[in-house]
């Protein structure tokens, strides 16, 4: 015998408005095993839920319907209260009646109807359902934060601060990213290097994390709580336990290509590290390059090493690592431009990219701070900055990157400071000065008498001087104007990195339109993804400056914490089961599972499906793809759905 | 090049220092240099009651000005088409000193033999009256219905103030940059 109780919620004007609340009431209570039906301004309010308490209790009530919004919004609060009125939380049904029909209605009587039928239904169903508790799940205490740049580090730090073990994985041989590239940061002008190096140092010291560079993470498995992550540490050629870092094995290699680090703009040698304060102070053979390891010849560094560390045969790690939430923070490639041909990135010498610059006006730069140009060395006095390249842009990429027009001003402002006399024009299509303190440093650039450029640099050309010559439609006289410089630099926006498919594939989260990773939701889920223990830090996710990038590796490092600092948690258990009797082991299911939720198992030497209630999320695709039911989706059975049908169509409910 | 894309190489680039260098004897450097904040929202040409009017945009001309356009600036004339009435100066959200950056303007084109007739005009009758704008008939009229004396305690009642006025245009060399002839009392070469 149930006894149920129905509950209708005003939401103020929003149901009662455009639905009979009082008629809905009356009608409802005539269904049948329906003992008690109320309606109430707002429901979710505290005396609004004490309502419900109140009957359950006094009038033994053991099932309840709300009629209300969707259960998106409100679902939870009121399975909390059949839990402290001491009933089972999953003997509850929501009949949307806002969403689903004073919201999208305009006649009040057809729409109380429709409200009644939604009633009905979930009367219905709510007949079907079964108590259900919550799966606990063990949780691993320690966090996987993948990249290591200014995003993860924060993350790390933020997360081993307060207590959690931390994994730490970068690629490069150093941790640091692309901070560590900058010179000055806008609009403070305070040195990358003098907020970021503390940073780090603070990494590499803290017990509580353990950092993996020059390393990368090959596979991931397991779910929220409980992932396993295998990293290969790729092999330096030498023996990073008995390196000192006295980079004498680099004074002496003779052989020097050009650095990526500092985006070609200077050589390099074939045993290198990325920056005087690089963390770890440990050198790298670059294999492609090494003439003993190429050639077989040379050897200097291992005969100069004093400490032994080279080891020219050394071979790749794997370690194994478990945690139980994972944060990407892997950044961003910038954007090439020799796609753009219009431009000359590429051809002509004196044409380069606001990256390029940034390591010329490095102090610890390949040119010391000193800005030259790359076709003869001489200083250039007349340059010109070419904003949104590749950026608000349909041939390449439509988003605004954020950080240009910053960027461009800030190197534009340093260069003046140095050269007073230098000419400096900025082209642009909207100057975007949105961060605190930005339009005042754009105020202060402008003070400084650079000149800025309202148009689009349609094209630029090259004359015979190596000068380049910069034309652009002055939008604000409406006269096409062209600007022969020294040197023009292409201010290229964010893209996603080259290997970021690799790490979607592995973690199985999802990316937008313009390639970067997709947070949950724009707005109020913005460092989540759609996979459950998995979070997104920094440029990873889109374009960020240094301050945005750091305020999202904190909110990042707050979510893991959500996570792995409960021993236990608490699994939906609205998922699918598996009559393991009745499987045939056909593994369709298996097939169509987006969440690698099933696997076959051996069972009395035949084969049967087993779902991971950790992965399942419920969506029931598998319970449609098994051929002979023997996969159930607790409490949306095929029972309660044909008592919902009969509910609708006229049957009694 | 095609005649009409303009080199910016080619522009005057001095332009901008020589207003710097005239303007600093009426005006702190500051207020002058405040021309280089511009963002050309154009509220000071919304705002102008010559531009409801007149072809005059005083946004185009601070650009012309920033860019180095100093022939079409000093030799055009939009120049003489602000009335100074400040309202811009008012608004400038930047802090532009809009009307002041104006007159410098106006210093630089007159020193170089350019000024609008009109000007040229109210500039005859303040050596003429030592009024810009001389008490006409109607006003003597009228004063003397408010039981005013027709003609104001200015140089119109005192003649030797006048030829005191006369002597300081004459020892600036006002009447000279104006083009006016102390024979005739009239304006010299009239278009």
């Amino acid at each position: 015998m149930t006894n149920i109780g129905i509950y209708i919620c005003h939401c103020g004007t929003n149901i009662a408005g455009m639905i009979d609340v009082e008629e809905l009431a009356r009608k409802a209570a005539k269904l049948k095993d329906v003992s008690v039906v109320k309606d109430y301004r707002y429901l979710c309010s505290d005396p609004g839920q004490d309502l419900i308490k109140e009957d359950i209790r006094s009038m033994d009530l053991d099932r309840v319907v709300v009629a209300a919004c969707s259960p998106r919004m409100h679902e939870s609060t009121y399975r909390k209260v059949l839990s402290e009125a001491g009933i089972n939380p999953f003997l509850l049904e929501i009949a949307n009646i806002r969403e689903q029909a004073s919201w999208v209605h305009s006649e009040k009587e057809k729409t109380t109807e429709k409200a009644f039928d939604l009633v009905r239904i979930a009367v219905a169903k709510v007949k079907k359902d079964e108590s259900l508790e919550s799966l606990p799940a063990d949780v691993i205490q320690r966090v996987l934060v993948i990249g290591a740049g200014i995003a993860g580090i924060q993350t790390s730090l933020d997360i081993a601060n307060i207590g959690y073990e931390v994994v730490l994985v970068e690629k490069e041989q150093s941790i640091g990213g692309r901070m560590s590239q900058l010179g000055k940061t806008f609009p403070t002008l305070d040195c990358s290097a003098c907020i970021l190096t503390p940073r780090m140092v603070e990494v590499s010291t803290n017990p509580k994390i353990r950092l993996h560079t020059y390393s990368e993470v090959e596979e991931i498995s397991g779910f929220i709580g409980n992932f396993h992550a295998k990293i290969r540490k790729k092999s330096r050629g030498l023996n990073p336990d008995l390196c000192t870092g006295c980079g004498e094995c680099t004074a002496r290699c003779p052989t020097k290509v050009p650095g990526e680090y500092d985006e070609g703009m200077g050589k390099r040698k074939a045993i290198y590290t990325l920056f005087p304060q690089a963390v770890p102070n440990v050198p790298v053979i670059d294999r492609a390059n090494c003439v003993y390891i190429t050639k077989g010849k040379c050897g200097i560094c291992k005969k100069v090493c004093p400490a032994g560390a080279i080891d020219y045969e050394l071979g790749d790690e794997i370690v194994e690592e478990e945690v139980g939430a994972v944060v990407v923070a892997s950044g961003f490639d910038p954007f090439d431009p020799t796609s753009k041909e219009e431009l000359g990135y590429g051809r002509y010498k004196n044409v380069i990219t606001g990256l390029q610059l940034e390591r010329l006006l490095h102090t610890a730069g390949p040119t010391k701070g000193e800005v030259i140009r790359p076709s003869d060395g001489a200083v250039p006095k007349r340059i010109a900055f070419v904003q949104c390249v590749g950026s608000r842009d349909e041939h390449a990429n439509k988003y605004c990157s954020r950080v240009c027009c910053m960027h461009a001003i800030k190197n534009a402002l340093l260069i003046k400071e140095h050269h007073p006399d230098a000419e400096i024009f900025i082209y642009y299509i909207d100057i975007r000065a949105f961060g605190k303190g930005y339009e005042e440093f754009y105020k202060r650039t402008q003070e400084h008498g650079i000149k800025f450029m309202r148009g689009r640099v349609a094209e630029i050309f090259e004359e015979n001087n190596g000068n380049v010559v910069v034309r652009a439609d002055d939008t604000l006289l409406g006269m096409v104007m062209e600007n022969e410089v020294d040197m023009a630099v292409l201010s290229v926006g964010m893209v996603p990195r080259s290997d970021s498919a690799k790490i979607q594939k592995l973690l199985g989260i999802a990316t937008g339109s313009d390639g970067f990773f997709m947070e949950a939701h724009a707005k109020l889920r913005p460092v989540e993804t759609l996979v459950d223990g998995v979070f997104l830090a920094g440029t990873a996710q889109g374009p960020k400056d240094i301050p945005d990038t750091v305020a999202q590796a904190k909110g990042a490092a707050s979510s893991a914490l959500g996570v792995i600092s409960h021993k236990v948690l608490e699994l939906s258990p609205l998922i699918s089961e598996v009559d393991e009797r009745l499987c045939r082991g056909c593994g369709d299911c298996k097939d169509i599972c987006e969440y690698g939720a099933i696997e076959l198992i051996t069972l009395d030497s035949r084969n049967a499906a087993r779902i991971n209630p950790a992965l399942c999320k419920g969506c029931g695709a598998c319970t449609v793809a098994c051929c002979n039911g023997s996969i159930k989706l607790r409490n949306f059975t095929d029972t309660a759905t044909f008592a919902m049908l009969e509910a609708v169509l006229g049957g009694e409910a | 090049m095609p005649a009409n894309i303009t080199r910016i190489n080619e522009l005057n680039s001095s332009f901008f220092k020589d207003f710097i260098e005239i303007g600093k004897k009426i005006f702190s450097e500051d207020m002058l240099h405040s021309v280089e904040s511009c963002v050309q929202c154009g509220c000071c040409t919304g705002s102008c009651p010559s531009s409801r009017r007149t072809a005059f945009r005083t946004r185009k001309l601070f650009r012309e000005m920033l860019l180095g356009f100093r022939d079409s600036v000093l030799e055009g004339d939009d120049l003489w088409l602000c009335t100074t009435c400040y309202t811009c100066y008012e608004r400038c959200p930047r802090g532009v000193k809009t009307t002041d950056i104006i007159r410098v303007l106006r210093n630089m084109a007159v020193s170089q033999g350019h000024m609008a007739e009109a000007h040229r005009m109210t500039a005859s009758y303040v050596l003429r009256t030592g009024h810009g704008v001389p008490v006409s008939e109607e006003v003597q009229k009228l004063r003397e219905e408010l039981g005013l004396s027709s003609l104001p305690p200015t140089t119109h009642s005192y003649p030797e103030a006048l030829r005191a006025v006369q002597e300081i245009l004459k020892l600036t060399g006002f009447d000279r940059i104006v083009g006016f002839d102390w024979k005739t009392m009239e304006l010299r070469g009239r278009k």
